[in-house]
């Protein structure tokens, strides 16, 4: 399985210079902030999308302050941060970035970029979205992406067009939906810090690509043996994003004797646990499949009740021994919610460990980190015994 | 002897004769229910106000007395509560007429407050008190080292000290950040069950440039927003707020916000500068909250400096020695008054806020009869509300306006909206105007993070940079 997962990855990463080589044959490129940025979208337009995720350096988030408060998360700084330092291998021949506004942190680093001359399109997404007209307008959003797509490329986007996007995406979420259920096992076949990965290199590749690999992926998985013994500690990862490159803390927790069965992760992930239906209006079935059926992110309103509610879900039906809240620094929605959890979580009876990531992980911060990581796992295996 | 400081502070804060009388046993209760001791009432009457605010003016006064009766007030919020009166709250910034208008409709039957913003005003302000509120908050999961708002952590705090009693609904706004809506969700789990809310938001999604008071997609979602923010309140506090009231909140506030533009206008044309920043801002509140006790007071308090004010021009005089350099803030000083005094000390005058002075824009007429689309519109023409872009060219609009020798920007670390992009505007607009503009971490909320020790040096310092401009331009 490793051997796939670093073709997958091999592939992924070679996505930079595919993309150069697609743009001299006149193909338009367009990256993509958030989940609510369907990429269905920008292939439907005839355009290549890249997902802008990329995090876990402190350089890039230093790298923003000459221009912004220094109480952002890392992950949004770090959006503008590898373009400032000249690491970031597309934005500079990206035609079009298109971007969710759902929270103030990336709005506020999208508004560098245009300041930097960046081609930026935004797509509101209003956070009270138990309102109708809240669902209208993100819906009206994606009409306004959709069209300003159509002026990049000159390319009608079609109900077809979009249809046949949305049923590779579909296939690909069956496929991680599949990879995801061995973690169900008592001595699961896969762990989180792998799982995440194949997400991620999931975002890069081609579509047909992604879904061959993720099958042979599943195929090698299911007639592997156990990876993970059934006494390891199962942890769900819970909170903001585990961003492309920022893999330090979900190896740390499998390199300490856990094993990664669930996340609950508003971006960086596919939101794989549903299929966006195939008949009707395909702009709509995406607007509704992004906005209203799904784990409503932390920063939405109301929230936090229902994500616990999803959350206990998981626990119970995963065998949840303890959760680990993974939290950017500043990221005051998250630490304002971790409190709810914690508090609810004990109430529960469920072992709970927050940490916090600047994206420094100088060899002064990861020892006070692996302590703690290792301190928790070996708690919940005593429990477990 | 422990009445003398009670009567002590009202009297400086403008009360006389058998009013003073009247409200001294309210104002002992009050401020012991804040939290205040004899002591801390006796430091802000002998030392604390007279050293940070400009007590010869009589307007200024009057302002911190309108400040003190509505901390009256608000210590009653509970009685009132029981008595039946529906209490509605708010945060800032929100659209403040909303709340007066909600007062017009349900006049002694509601009571409307943004407790947060009050309380810190008042207590850091006048007292230099609020640590207690903020302490609390951080006790119940707020943690300090995440940099939350000290507003939100206020309101959080107030409420676990029983200050202040769960509003029937607490009407809040999250046009500009995301914290102020979800610490009510925080409350509603983590402090009182029985603290409703209503959320109206409005996502950052125009763009760079682009006029969001000429959106009407924007002004009409806003609208929307608001139509259905007054249904929920309504629904839940049982009084109709009609149209009327709406459009006659909208011109109250309009009228004052016209009488301060022109005691800004004097201020920053005058020299010698004629009075302080925190002082000038302080008068930007009932612009930015609704006073329960109304705006007869801080009416009388601006017209009375308005008086005082030309007075002083008249006569020649200033805060500041005549020609010294003057500095525009983004923020307000007042919660935090020494750094208004730190940087007179250091002969250079803070002047007008820009949150608190309000644009050209803001003061023409706007383009709608529908009261919701007026005031979604009023709104949008604040800077703050607006995308970067459009920011900056306001911003440069008033700069040049009003002249400053320099811009203070920051003191905004808590805000990942209007603290975030201050870097930038600090280059841009001193790009496009020539004025120079200097950019301080730090908070105006509250300064336990920074001392006046800990930011003398980079005050001296910027003091003297625009001493010496000042002094190579003449």
């Amino acid at each position: 399985m490793q051997k796939l997962l670093k073709e997958f990855a091999e592939k992924a990463f070679s996505r930079p210079p595919e993309l150069k080589a697609r743009k001299t044959e006149g193909r338009k490129i367009v990256e993509c902030v958030g989940s609510f940025i369907p990429q269905e979208l920008v292939y439907a337009a005839g355009a290549e999308p890249y997902p802008m995720c990329r995090g876990g350096e402190p350089e890039p988030t230093d790298a923003c302050l000459q221009y912004m408060l220094r109480f952002l998360n890392p992950f949004a700084k770090s959006l503008a941060g590898y373009y400032l330092l000249g690491l970031d291998p597309v934005t500079d021949i990206a035609d079009l970035i298109v971007a969710q506004q759902k929270d103030c942190h990336v709005s506020r680093i999208s508004e560098l970029l245009e300041y930097l001359g960046l081609p930026l399109f935004k797509v509101g997404v209003p956070p009270d979205w138990e309102k109708g007209f809240a669902f209208d307008y993100y819906f009206d959003a994606l009409g306004m992406m959709k069209a300003r797509l159509e002026d990049l490329t000159g390319m009608k986007v079609t109900d077809e067009g979009i249809r046949a996007q949305v049923e590779s995406a579909n296939a690909i979420h069956e496929l991680l939906r599949n990879i995801d259920a061995f973690r169900d096992r008592e001595a699961p076949c896969v762990g989180g810090y792998d799982f995440i990965r194949m997400n991620h290199y999931s975002f890069y590749c081609d579509p047909s690509y992604t879904v061959s690999q993720l099958t042979k992926i599943h195929d090698k998985i299911s007639s592997a043996g156990d990876v993970f013994s059934n006494q390891s500690p199962r942890i769900l990862l819970a909170g903001h994003i585990v961003a492309v490159g920022d893999y330090v803390v979900p190896k740390l927790i499998e390199d300490s004797g856990g094993v990664i069965v669930a996340e609950m992760l508003d971006e960086g992930l596919r939101d794989f646990h549903g299929t966006i239906e195939t008949t009707g209006d395909m702009l709509r079935n995406i607007a509704e499949r992004l906005y209203l059926h799904r784990v409503p992110p932390s920063v939405f309103q109301p929230a936090w009740r229902q994500r616990f509610d999803h959350l206990e879900a998981i626990v119970h039906k995963r065998r949840i021994d303890g959760v680990i809240w993974y939290q950017l620094s500043f990221d005051e929605i998250y630490d304002m919610e971790a409190a709810c959890v914690s508090k609810w979580l004990s109430d529960a009876g469920v072992p709970f460990l927050k940490l916090e990531s600047s994206y420094e992980y100088s060899r002064e911060h990861m020892g006070p980190l692996t302590t703690r990581v290792e301190s928790f796992i070996e708690a919940i295996r005593e429990q477990k015994r | 002897m422990k009445q003398d400081s009670y009567a002590e502070l009202l009297s400086l804060a403008g009360f006389e004769g058998s009013e003073l009388a009247d409200t001294l046993p309210d104002w002992i209760e009050a401020a012991g229910k804040m939290g205040l001791s004899g002591a801390d009432v006796r430091h802000a009457a002998q030392e604390w106000i007279p050293s940070n605010f400009d007590i010869e003016l009589k307007g200024v006064r009057k302002l911190i007395g309108a400040f003190l009766r509505e901390a009256i007030d608000l210590t009653k919020a509970k009685q009132y509560k029981a008595d039946g009166v529906k209490i509605v709250y708010g945060i800032l910034p929100a659209i403040t007429s909303n709340y007066l208008a909600i007062k017009a409709g349900g006049g002694d039957r509601v009571f409307v407050s943004f407790p947060d913003i009050f309380l810190v005003t008042t207590l850091n302000g006048f007292f230099h008190k609020v640590n207690r509120y903020l302490e609390t908050a951080e006790a119940s999961g707020m943690s300090y080292g995440c940099r939350h708002c000290a507003l939100n952590k206020t309101r959080i705090g107030a409420r676990l000290m029983d200050v202040i009693p769960s509003p029937d609904v607490i009407w809040t706004w999250g046009y500009i950040c995301d914290e102020g809506p979800k610490t009510d969700e925080f409350m509603q789990h983590m402090c009182a069950r029985d603290w409703d809310f209503v959320i109206s938001r409005l996502p950052h999604d125009t763009h760079f440039g682009e006029n969001d008071s000429q959106n009407t997609r924007r002004i009409e979602y806003l609208a929307k927003q608001m139509k259905d923010g007054y249904r929920s309140v309504q629904n839940k506090i049982g009084i109709e707020v009609s149209p009327e009231s709406i459009s006659s909140a909208v011109g109250v506030f309009g009228d004052y916000a016209k009488k301060l533009s022109e005691l800004i206008g004097m201020v920053c044309s005058a020299d010698p500068q004629p009075m302080g920043g925190s002082e000038l801002a302080c008068f930007g509140y009932p612009l930015s909250m609704p006073f329960n006790t109304g705006f007869d007071h801080v009416r009388d308090a601006l017209d009375t400096t308005v008086q005082e004010v030309r007075e002083r021009i008249k006569k020649g005089e200033g805060i500041v020695p005549k020609g010294a350099p003057r500095l525009g803030c983004y923020f307000v000083s007042t919660p935090v008054p020494w750094i208004c005094r730190m940087f007179r000390e250091n002969g250079v005058a803070l002047s007008f806020s820009m949150l608190m002075t309000p644009t050209r824009a803001q003061l023409s007429p706007v383009d709608y009869d529908d009261p919701y689309m007026a005031a979604a519109q009023t709104w949008l023409r604040k800077p703050i509300g607006t995308n970067l872009g459009y920011e900056i060219s306001v911003t440069c609009d008033r700069v040049r306006q009003y002249q400053p020798d320099g811009m203070l920007m920051g003191f905004y670390d808590f805000d990942r909206w209007l603290g975030a992009h201050q870097k930038i505007m600090s280059q841009a607009v001193e790009k496009e105007t020539g004025i120079p503009h200097f950019y301080m971490e730090s908070d105006f909320w509250e300064d336990r993070d920074y001392s006046p020790e800990a930011l003398r040096t980079r005050i001296e310092s910027i003091c003297q940079i625009v001493k010496m401009n000042k002094m190579m331009q003449s």
